[in-house]
């Protein structure tokens, strides 16, 4: 999963980039509006927690001007808790809303919550055949015994399943998967992939050859 | 309860004066009507009794014939017979009487008459004479409130000139005496009149009634108009306290009493309604500033211990929240000095000082943030004298200072001068920034205001330094102005007073 964060205060912003990171999120961060609107709009994000106090160009206006091309879900940051600021958030296409300051669990539980939604997959556990993935967790498991996987992995598999029955392009995960920063090499991806059938079995991600992978829709 | 109501009282008052307004014209009229009909009954029985002598109908007056008790009433008349034979006398009487009592062209008279010698027998009776009249007694037509007489007819008997009248239950009676001490009387049934007159009491009430109704409901509608403004501003007044300030009352007409008053509560909640604005915007600013570092602490600090750091990490993490910290003090400490200030418990000392050597002492402090960035300061400092607290017209002169260090560009200037003008001594700062926008003007020196929403936040700024300057410069009587040009710079002028 890959998450913009555009926070204007660097300390704020370092520590969420940070706790996001450490969640295995893949996490890009913006100090002002315009490279916060630019960043949104190049790349291919799964959420964007976005700050409304912002130089240049402010949260309400991002959110504006991204909300023309861009169905990304939004999570709100502000130090402002006035109903009407709320509402206007909301109006304006936010997803969700969050007044500092807040607790950093309860950020990363929303941010989960508004990935999964956005996915149409409103449970925190996710299950296909006799593997349960468990988001909130992080953890997957195989008829009922606790399946370790390394941090990629894990987001490989979770991605694939919050878009069962999809054909997941290669291209697809490399937006989703890896930030800015990343320099993976393309194969490495088969590698995953190939780790992962190894772990929950050769037919939990079927290959479409030249197109991508997929995760079985029917349970 | 129901009776505190002003519009109650007012309709009651109302009521109460319509009620015995009316009850004393109704009174009146009846009374009127009553005296001119018994005047007209009597006017007739004296008008009949005096045709049926062949007599002119006898003038009435204050000139008119003596009292009719007495012997001679009927000298007048000029009969010369009826002095004379007494048996003669009676017989035309007895005529003249039936002929008073007697029908026009065959109709049932309502008149009668009976006539009756000194001991009381009967001589002559008409055919409708009821049968119970007792005869007068001559007391009668002394005693001004006659037996079963006391309209206010009665005292008119005493004006005409054949005797006196009487009422006897709803018989009218015109009676005298002649000289020989026979008694006649000629009577007229009043019961037509009477019922007439209940006819007209009846009336006169219905018609009261409805007056009083009409005037009542008129009185309520009236009253209700008065009253509906003052409904208007209670709840108006009643909606504010609970907690809508944007209502105001809807005066339609500004010029009556209560419009007046409404247009004044009016000014008066729009005035409490910006005030409150004014100090939730304040409080929703300050805890707006408060809220960004305390995110930072939290943040930081929970997310440096969910996992074992290295030391380096826990560094960094501590000097973030003691950064967060730090701009939490000066915020926490602009407003403790802000709310003083304004609760004017800054006591500001008055002692004459040089304005220059203060300033000077400022430039020196700020020098090395100048240096920092590559900025020109040039003073132009003469010695000028004015009375006022130094430390705090030191720190208005810091507070301009770094404003103009800080929103200066790369290597430009600023400026600091004093000069004396007309009883105030003037402190001006001008730079070679960016300027101000001329709609942020007007705001400049509001709490919290900032030209760009959130560059001065990076730099550590409380949004509060131009406030506090205001403040402190009006606890001396003095003003601040600022005069901008975008691309060119600022320039604020602090104007104290030099007594």
């Amino acid at each position: 999963m890959r998450v913009l964060v555009v926070e204007d205060e660097p300390d704020l912003l370092g520590s969420l980039l940070k706790a996001l990171r450490e969640d295995d999120y893949a996490v890009d961060g913006a100090p002002d509006g315009e490279e916060g609107l630019y960043k949104a709009q190049v790349n291919e994000y799964d959420a964007v927690i976005l700050d409304i106090m912002l130089p240049g160009i402010d949260g309400w206006e991002l959110l504006r001007r991204l909300r023309k091309t861009k169905k990304t879900p939004v999570l709100m940051l502000t130090a402002r808790d006035a109903i009407r600021d709320r509402v206007r958030g909301l109006d304006t296409g936010a997803d969700d809303y969050l007044v500092k300051p807040f607790d950093v669990d309860e950020l990363l539980a929303r941010v989960r919550a508004l990935i999964r939604r956005s996915a149409n997959q409103p449970s925190a556990r996710l299950e296909i055949r006799d593997v349960v993935i468990d988001t909130a967790a992080r953890t997957v498991s195989r008829a009922g015994e606790e399946i370790i996987l390394t941090a990629r992995e894990y987001a490989l598999v979770e991605f694939l399943a919050l878009h069962r029955g999809k054909l997941v392009t290669r291209t697809m995960l490399y937006e989703h998967l890896f930030d800015e920063d990343d320099n993976t090499l393309s194969n490495l991806l088969d590698v995953h992939v190939s780790n992962i059938r190894k772990k929950l079995g050769h037919d939990f991600i079927v290959t479409r050859r030249g197109h991508g992978y997929c995760i079985e829709g029917l349970p | 309860m129901i009776f505190n109501s002003i519009r109650w009282r007012v309709q009651a008052w109302h009521g109460l004066i319509l009620f015995f307004v009316l009850l004393a014209f109704g009174f009146t009229a009846y009374h009127v009507a009553r005296d001119n009909q018994l005047r007209r009954i009597d006017e007739e029985l004296q008008e009949r009794l005096a045709m049926s002598f062949h007599m002119p109908p006898p003038d009435r007056g204050p000139h008119g014939p003596p009292q009719g008790g007495r012997p001679g009433g009927e000298e007048r008349p000029g009969k010369p017979g009826f002095r004379m034979d007494p048996e003669h006398f009676r017989e035309e009487l007895s005529k003249a009487l039936q002929r008073a009592a007697s029908s026009e062209a065959g109709q049932i008279s309502s008149h009668y008459s009976i006539m009756w010698e000194c001991e009381g027998k009967v001589l002559a009776r008409s055919t409708n004479a009821p049968a119970d009249v007792p005869m007068p007694r001559r007391a009668e037509t002394y005693s001004p409130q006659a037996e079963g007489d006391n309209s206010p007819a009665a005292p008119r008997k005493s004006a005409n000139p054949f005797g006196s009248f009487r009422t006897r239950g709803e018989f009218r009676e015109l009676f005298g005496f002649t000289p020989f001490g026979d008694c006649f009387l000629v009577g007229h049934s009043m019961a037509p009149d009477l019922a007439a007159m209940r006819r007209l009491a009846l009336w006169l009430a219905a018609a009261g009634s409805t007056v009083l109704v009409l005037g009542l409901a008129g009185g309520w509608w009236v009253a209700s108009r008065a009253i509906r403004p003052i409904e208007d501003i209670s709840a108006t007044a009643l909606k504010i306290f609970g907690g809508d300030l944007s209502q105001r009352i809807n005066a339609a007409d500004t010029d009556s009493e209560l419009g007046r008053l409404a247009a004044v509560l009016n000014a008066t909640f729009a005035r409490l309604e910006a005030a409150f604005a004014h100090q939730s915007r304040f409080t929703s600013d300050a805890s707006h500033e408060l809220r960004t570092p305390v995110s930072v602490i939290l943040t930081q600090t929970q997310t440096a211990l969910s996992r074992q750091r290295s030391e380096n990490e826990y560094r960094e993490a501590l000097e973030a929240c003691q950064r967060a910290a730090t701009r939490m003090r000066r915020l926490t400490e602009s407003l403790l000095e802000l709310a003083r200030l304004d609760a004017g418990e800054e006591r500001m000392k008055r002692e004459r000082f040089d304005l220059s050597r203060i300033a000077r002492e400022c430039v020196e402090l700020v020098r090395p943030l100048a240096v920092e960035r590559g900025l020109q300061l040039e003073c132009d400092l003469p010695e000028v004298e004015c009375v006022g607290d130094p430390e705090r017209i030191a720190q208005v002169a810091t507070n301009l200072l770094s404003n103009a260090i800080h929103f200066n560009r790369e290597h430009g200037q600023i400026r600091i001068a004093t000069q004396a003008d007309n009883g105030t001594v003037l402190l001006s700062v001008s730079d070679t920034g960016v300027g101000i926008p001329n709609e942020d003007l007007p705001h400049i020196f509001e709490r919290f205001y900032r030209v760009d929403k959130s560059r001065s936040r990076i730099h550590g700024r409380t949004g509060l330094g131009l406030a506090i300057t205001k403040a402190i410069v009006d606890a001396h009587s003095g003003t601040v102005e600022v005069s901008s040009q975008a691309g060119q710079g600022s320039r604020f002028t602090v104007k104290l007073p030099s007594k």
